[in-house]
This record gives structure tokens, sequence and C-alpha cells, in this order.
């Protein structure tokens, strides 16, 4: 069965302002200066321990190919995003959005400027569990949990909830490998939205399961999203970013080229990429 | 913060869930199997009687249980130190996706395989141990008056080599090629199935070789009943400052690993 991401095609009649709580503090969240975030790009000449003697063998007559290509993902990103800012980042496929999501969470870190969090910032990008297929839809509950807690208090109740909200019923006894494509998305969306965030970094990548869980679903993101302290949502919606977001950043060959009110920034970039 | 007490304090933090993880790995080895964890002592417990009738032959030994016990406990710490280090060069690519997703500190991966190392080299050995023990009555007690030292140096050690291995292994790809190889040069090489003694003049070799030194500690303690402390004091040592190195080599390539893998 398909499974659908939000942002595809849904549509919505609240505002931001209806649906979620406004920037109450000026409380610094998350702040850039002068961030660049250069990806080194591996070939076989850098991992082959053949040409690491080579090169030392060589001296400087290979060194050049030392370092390989790289990337220039980031570049020089000034930024300060306060606690309960809802920002909504906008581009085109490889302008920089998840690679922005990433370095907020600290998968990726700077190769240059200044970056600090000041409160954890979660990436909901994970797209498989953290235990093994062979194990039951429970261990991987328990194994989320673990991760996010580091004990088990209040477990049972999570658990309960992410059974009843996956809709997976005794099923959740069985190994997750035996679960068709549509039943593993709907446990990781109930397993990721299940725990409360300061700060989420979300994509709108994050698979819903099968249509008929998809409005469930939507709902259960909307108060996910309302709960969480800061927010930072990658989309190509327009819908979808209207719903959730009052702040625009849009992201052009790794820079921030605008960034303001959500409208203002939606205007300039479909301006810009009409 | 310093990044070897940085790295120890995420070990902390997350021990919950690392060690959950390990246990689930541990479970999923075996799940819907008939005999379970017996599976891993049947092994090498079937290894080891195997090898002794055939070497006891080879090497015309005069004393059969004694040298089963001598064989057994080196095949089984054997096993776990070639496990772990055989294992390692694809430890981040098998967790690709969650190192390229999730933001755990990279300890957390290296700490599940250590802990699923550890349950493993336990459940061997605990079934091996009890047919030693047929041999050679005195073992329980040598185990808990003097082994425990040793055994501590062991479990520092598949910790501390493997992280090493497993960083080199996400830079290069030929560890992956090379490992297997250097495994089964250390094991012909390693006085494991035979006495050191028998090296003759080229026994020296053997005090150089970091495998044997965390091995034959914990076989002269059970068997022997006896521990050396200065040679437990030096590869104690050699652990702590491999330990710091694996460490800050995890820390140092910890922004590279999304790439590597």
């Amino acid at each position: 069965m398909p499974t659908q991401e939000f942002g595809a095609s849904q549509q919505t009649n609240r505002t931001p302002a209806e649906v979620l709580p406004a920037a109450t503090s000026r409380e610094l969240a998350l702040s850039l200066r002068d961030v660049s975030l250069e990806f080194p790009v591996y070939s076989t000449e850098t991992r082959s321990l053949k040409h690491v003697l080579m090169r030392s063998v060589t001296g400087g007559n290979l060194r050049r190919q030392r370092m390989g290509a790289s990337v220039l993902a980031l570049s020089e990103i000034n930024l300060q995003i306060y606690h309960g800012e809802r920002v909504a980042l906008i581009g085109h496929n490889g302008a920089g959005k998840s690679s922005f999501l990433r370095l907020v969470s600290g998968i990726y870190e700077p190769t240059s400027g200044e970056f600090t969090a000041y409160s954890a910032v979660y990436p909901m990008i994970q797209k498989a569990f953290l235990t093994s297929p062979e194990l039951s839809g429970k261990m991987a509950i328990k194994g989320h949990y673990l991760l996010h807690n580091g004990n088990l208090r209040g477990f049972q109740e999570f658990y309960e909830d992410v059974v009843n909200f996956s809709g997976l019923g005794d099923y959740v006894r069985l190994p997750v490998k035996t679960y068709s494509d549509g039943m593993a998305a709907r446990l990781l969306f109930s397993l990721l939205t299940g725990l409360r965030h300061d700060c989420l970094a979300l994509d709108e990548g994050i698979g819903a399961g099968d249509s008929s869980f998809y409005e469930k679903a939507e709902q259960r993101l909307e108060e996910f999203v309302r709960s969480a302290g800061t927010l930072l949502l990658a989309s190509h919606s327009d819908q979808l970013l209207h719903r959730f977001c009052t702040r625009g950043l849009v992201f052009a060959q790794g820079r921030i080229v605008f960034d303001g009110p959500l409208a203002d920034a939606l205007n300039h970039y479909h301006e810009s990429h009409p | 913060m310093n990044p070897i007490l940085e790295s120890f304090r995420q070990a902390w933090k997350l021990r919950s869930a690392w060690w959950f993880t390990a246990t689930s790995r541990t479970k999923a080895r075996f799940a819907r199997t008939l005999l379970g964890s017996f599976w891993l002592g049947l092994s090498n417990t079937l290894s080891t009687a195997a090898l002794a009738a055939v070497y006891s032959i080879v090497f015309r030994v005069k004393d059969f249980n004694h040298y089963i016990v001598f064989l057994g406990i080196g095949v089984v710490v054997w096993n776990s130190i070639s496990a772990a280090i055989g294992s390692a060069p694809s430890l981040f690519e098998h967790n690709s996706n969650n190192v390229k997703n999730l933001n755990i500190h990279p300890v957390f991966y290296t700490l599940e395989e250590w802990g699923f190392q550890l349950q493993t080299t336990i459940q061997a050995f605990l079934f091996v141990f009890l047919f030693l023990s047929f041999f050679q009555h005195s073992l329980l007690i040598n185990l808990l008056l003097y082994g425990l030292l040793p055994m501590l140096n062991l479990f520092l050690f598949i910790y501390w080599a493997p992280v090493i291995i497993c960083i080199l292994g996400a830079k290069y790809k030929d560890i992956y090629q090379l490992i297997p190889i250097v495994l089964q040069l250390v094991f012909l090489l390693s006085p494991i199935l035979y006495p050191k003694s028998n090296l003759g003049p080229i026994a020296w070799i053997a005090d150089f070789n970091p495998f044997y030194r965390v091995l034959s500690p914990v076989r002269q303690a059970m068997q022997d009943g006896s521990i050396s402390y200065s040679s437990f004091f030096v590869v104690l040592l050699m652990n702590l400052i491999g330990l710091a190195v694996a460490l800050r080599m995890l820390t140092k390539h910890k922004a590279q690993l999304p790439f590597l893998v």
C-alpha cells in the first residue's frame, strides 16, 4: 500500500495563530554566526590504504589529491532563532534545507563559524528503528523510549499510546520485518510523535503510512508540533508551511537569501523561482 | 569539555539504551532457533572437543585433561577477541541509517557492539566452563579468586581495539579485507593451541603480541590458580592508553562519520 507524506496534497483551513502558541519570549534557542558546512566527497583515492601509503612515500607529488572533492552545503549562515518561533525552511531540492536541519540538530558539525544550540534540537528525520527488524514492534518502541528517557518510567503509558494510535494491535508483538511498509511507517510515525521535544527539526518527508491513517496522523502531527517549544520545518508545501509557521527562511545554493515573515518569504521564493 | 570525558558522559547517559539494543541483538540472533543462545556454547564446546582430540595427538600431549582446559579457555577467549575485532570494520556501515539521521554520539554504536560481544562471550564462556569443569574441578574457585582482574583486562581490550578498527574501517575500505587476514595470521602465531614454550627461541614474539598478552593471564588465572600482578598492571596500562586513543579518535572523526558511511 502506498504511504503518504505530509505536505503532499492536503488542505487546511486553520492558520498558525489558531493552532499554535505565539512566540512568547525572546529567549535564544539557536544562534549561528558565519556558519559554513562543507561535505567531503570521499573517493577511492581518499579511502584506499594503497594511496595513503603512496602519498607517504611520494611526498608532495600526490598530496594535492589528498582531500578529494568537497561540496559547500551551507555558506556563511548568520541567524538567530528564538524560543517559540515557528520557522519554515523554503527552497528547491539541494538548496540546503536538509543540511541545515541536520546541522542544527547536531548530526553535522559546522566546518567553520560558530553555532550554539541553547536547547536540544530533535531531528525528526529518522527513517528506521533503533532495534533490529528481527525484533518485535514492542522492542522497537522500548528502544526508542530508552534512548530519549534513559529509563522506563512512564513507558507503559507511552507504549499504549503508540500501539493504540498506530493501530497495530497484537501485530506489535511480531517482528518488524514482517510488517508491510504502511504498518512500519505507522509505527515509526506514532513513535516519533509520541514524545515531546523542546525544539523540533522536521522534514516534510516523514511518512504517515497508508491513506486511511493519514487523516488521523495529521491531527496528531498538529498536536505534536503545537507542543514543541520551537519548530524548524522544511517543506515544499505552502499550505503546510502556512499552517505551522510564521517566519520563513529561503535557501538557495546553501545560503539564506531571505529571512522574514512567512508570506514575504514565500513571495520571494516564488518570484525568484517562478 | 574534554573529548574523553564527554565520551564517558555520553556513555553513562545512554547506558540503558545501548545495553538494551545490545541485548535485543543477542535475542534477535537466536530468534526462532530451537536452542537459542545454547548454540553459541555448544559450538565453542564442540570446537574445543574436536581441536583437543586432534592436537593432543599432533603435539603428543601427555596430560589430556590439562590440555583440553588449556585449549578450551584459549579458544573461547580467542573467539571473543576475534569476533569483536572481525565485526569492527563495518560497524558504522551497519548503522549508517541512524548515523545519518540521529544525533546520537557515536560512542553509542561502539558500546552497543561491545555490549553485544560481552553478552556473547559470557554465554559462550558459561557453557564451555561447565564442560571444562569436568576435567578440572578447581576452575570455578580459580575464576573467582584469580580470574576477575584478567577478565577485566579482556573486556577493556575488546572495547578499545575494535573502536580503533571501526574508525579506520569507516575511513579506509581496505581494512574490511585486511582484518580477517591479520586475525588468521595472529591466531597461527599466538600460543593458543600450543604452549608458549613450543615456540622455542622465538617465544619472545608472544610477549609483544597484545592479543596473547590479554588472553594468557585469563588462562593462567583459571587453570593454574595464579595471577601475575605486574603483568596485570602492564596490560591494564596498555588498555587505558588504548582506551584514551580510541575515544580521542572517535571524537576526532565524529564530524566525518555521516559522510563516511
